[in-house]
């Protein structure tokens, strides 16, 4: 149908024509949105690094710990022999940085793994005038407006709005109005992706799930209750295949903790149509190149 | 959304700490068409301080429709969306337990209150309130124009009890019951899922609840009532939307835009078979659209549709 400006509406029955919202919550894709084509050639490499001791019988994260695990993900992403090199070839000297984090108080991105990704950044010859890290306050910070490379490091959670707080959903401050984002479940985030301002800038995604969210309450959408210490960084340079393996994780932990099928909700829209309808990478699993490091058990996926 | 726009845009703001006078006349300006309510500023006073071992911690914080979102992200679109005056936070601590947070959300009127209480409905019935649901770890529940939420961040026993008083304490000092939304009577009694009742004038709630449209084609807004639920008859499923609209042009141009965009397929008693073999039907009786969603058969699309619409005639 055709609106305003000749603006096609999109409609819930768009989705039935293909049987896609019963299935959205398995990240299929969405309809009638044809494939983007740049992400179709080649499968995209996710690590998956969990080390159990990142996570001490206190519940603080050993810092040492994830750092290493960093690395050797880092490492392991790019076929590096060695972590510096492996930084060499995401970072060059003369690169400006913002390191885009998470500061939601209940879940905040690690600061151990903000002065981790800083020091390597450092040891690649990155001036330290040249980093930012930063969330709510990035469209004015000085640093990412004159970014040349971005970092995207967030932890995983379950969102009111969006199903997901995700890696695609972590550049919404990078708009001045970010509930523009918010209708059929934000599955328009992939948009943010391609402003000039952020258009092929991101180097690195570090999807955090030490102690993800899988299930929100209340107005704040969150409970103790449902952390749970899965001792993982979901590391690629697509953040879509990162959110949706992520996804995967996020959805096999809410079954088994909730015992019966009981998919993420609303289904995050935007991970499936980040890959088919904005062309930002790899959302399905035959597409993706999942490398598992570390401690196995309860892996999920 | 851009068919229209009657929603002003949000800000994210920083924190902002209100000064209670200014929104003591914020609030009393809010509520001079209010019946029953007892003002915020009112309220605040009575709130208990203290509750089996819990104790009101540091300074009550005060979020305003803008504030709110350095608070609770973004999901103070919800609030937002239902017309919310004001946010009053209140920490109660325990040495050696968990931290209890009370959010007494003014919205207004009984009518928002009880739509934002409809947009989770999770949980076990509890009697505190005039509808309240417990889940582990979190109690909400309305009353008069207040929507209440009470959560800890450890669960425990003694912490659980201690929500549970809380809770029938701010009931009893949040004022007289207040009215439920008047298009409630609208919807058909029979094979009526009362729990799935939700109460709205947003397009994002609608969408969050049953995507239908990615503009406001049903021209939703603060001065537009909307109710949406869930019926089981004889083992048929269906859903049913109703749309009370202030004027009638506008209900026409609400009908006319979802049989143009949504149903362009209907025969003449606008009723179309959906791709997944379902049935979905429209029709205006009066100022009020009704729309029966993905029913099972096209009677019982039907139907609803004819017993919304007699409810409708008896106004």
């Amino acid at each position: 149908m055709q609106h305003r400006n000749n603006k096609r509406v999109i409609t819930r029955r768009d989705f039935l024509k293909t049987g896609s919202y019963a299935a959205a919550g398995s990240l299929v894709g969405l309809p009638l949105l044809r494939r983007a084509s740049a992400q179709t050639s080649a499968k995209s490499r996710v690590v998956l690094i969990r080390d159990r001791e990142v996570i001490g019988q206190d519940g603080n994260l050993n810092g040492h710990v994830l750092e290493s695990m960093l690395d050797r993900a880092v490492t392991a992403l790019l076929d590096a022999p060695d972590p510096k090199t492996a930084w060499g070839k995401l970072f060059r000297p003369n690169d400006v940085v913002g390191i885009k984090t998470n500061v939601w108080s209940p879940l905040p991105t690690p600061e151990a793994l903000e002065t981790a990704l800083v020091f390597r950044l450092g040891q690649v010859g990155v001036k330290s005038g040249s980093i930012a890290v930063e969330d709510r306050d990035i469209r004015d910070n000085p640093v990412f407006m004159r970014s040349t490379a971005l970092i995207n490091v967030r932890p995983m959670r379950t969102h009111h709005w969006s199903g997901l707080g995700t890696l695609l959903k972590n550049y919404i401050m990078f708009v001045s109005a970010p509930w523009m984002y918010h209708g059929n479940s934000c599955e328009r985030l992939g948009a943010i992706w391609k402003k000039p301002h952020v258009n092929g800038k991101t180097r690195l995604n570090i999807l955090v799930m030490l102690t993800p969210l899988f299930h929100g309450i209340g107005p704040h959408h969150f409970s103790r209750r449902y952390l749970w210490p899965y001792a993982g960084l979901v590391v690629s340079t697509d953040p879509v295949a990162a959110d949706a393996t992520g996804a995967r994780i996020i959805g096999a932990k809410r079954n088994e903790f909730f015992d019966s099928h009981r998919p993420i909700s609303p289904p995050p829209l935007h991970i499936a149509a980040a890959d088919t309808r904005f062309g930002l990478g790899n959302a399905s699993a035959d597409r993706i190149d999942l490398v598992r490091l570390g401690w196995g058990e309860q892996i999920l996926i | 959304m851009t068919a229209t726009q009657p929603f002003p845009p949000g800000r994210y703001r920083p924190v902002i700490p209100a000064l209670l006078a200014l929104l003591a006349g914020a609030a009393a300006m809010a509520m001079t068409e209010m019946t029953h309510a007892g003002s915020f500023t009112d309220l605040q006073p009575r709130l208990p301080t203290r509750v089996n071992g819990w104790q009101a911690a540091a300074e009550d914080r005060i979020f305003d429709d803008r504030t709110i979102f350095s608070y609770i992200n973004g999901a103070g679109e919800v609030y937002r969306a239902y017309n919310m005056q004001a946010c009053l936070s209140r920490r109660y601590v325990k040495k050696g337990d968990t931290v209890i947070i009370l959010d007494v959300f003014d919205m207004g009127a009984p009518e928002d209150a009880f739509g934002v209480f409809t947009h989770d409905t999770d949980g076990v019935r509890i009697d505190i309130g005039q509808d309240a649901r417990f889940r582990p770890g979190w109690l909400s529940f309305w009353q008069n124009r207040f929507f209440v939420s009470i959560y800890v961040e450890e669960e425990s026993a003694a912490a659980e009890q201690a929500v549970k008083a809380l809770g029938r304490q701010v009931a009893t000092i949040a004022g007289k019951p207040g009215r439920r939304p008047q298009i409630l009577e609208m919807l058909p009694t029979k094979g009526l899922d009362t729990g799935s009742i939700r109460y709205l004038h947003h397009p994002i709630v609608l969408n969050y609840h049953y995507y239908l449209f990615d503009e406001n084609i049903l021209h939703l807004s603060p001065q537009v009532d909307a109710t949406l639920a869930s019926y089981s008859r004889s083992g048929e499923q269906a859903r049913l939307l109703l749309i009370r609209y202030p004027q009638t042009q506008t209900a026409r141009k609400s009908l006319a835009g979802f049989r143009t965009h949504y149903l362009p397929d209907a025969d003449s008693a606008g009723a179309a078979r959906l791709e997944n073999g379902r049935w979905s039907a429209v029709r205006l009786a009066g100022r009020l659209l009704t729309v029966a969603l993905e029913a099972d058969s096209r009677q019982l699309a039907e139907n609803l549709l004819n017993e919304a619409g007699r409810n409708a005639a008896k106004e």
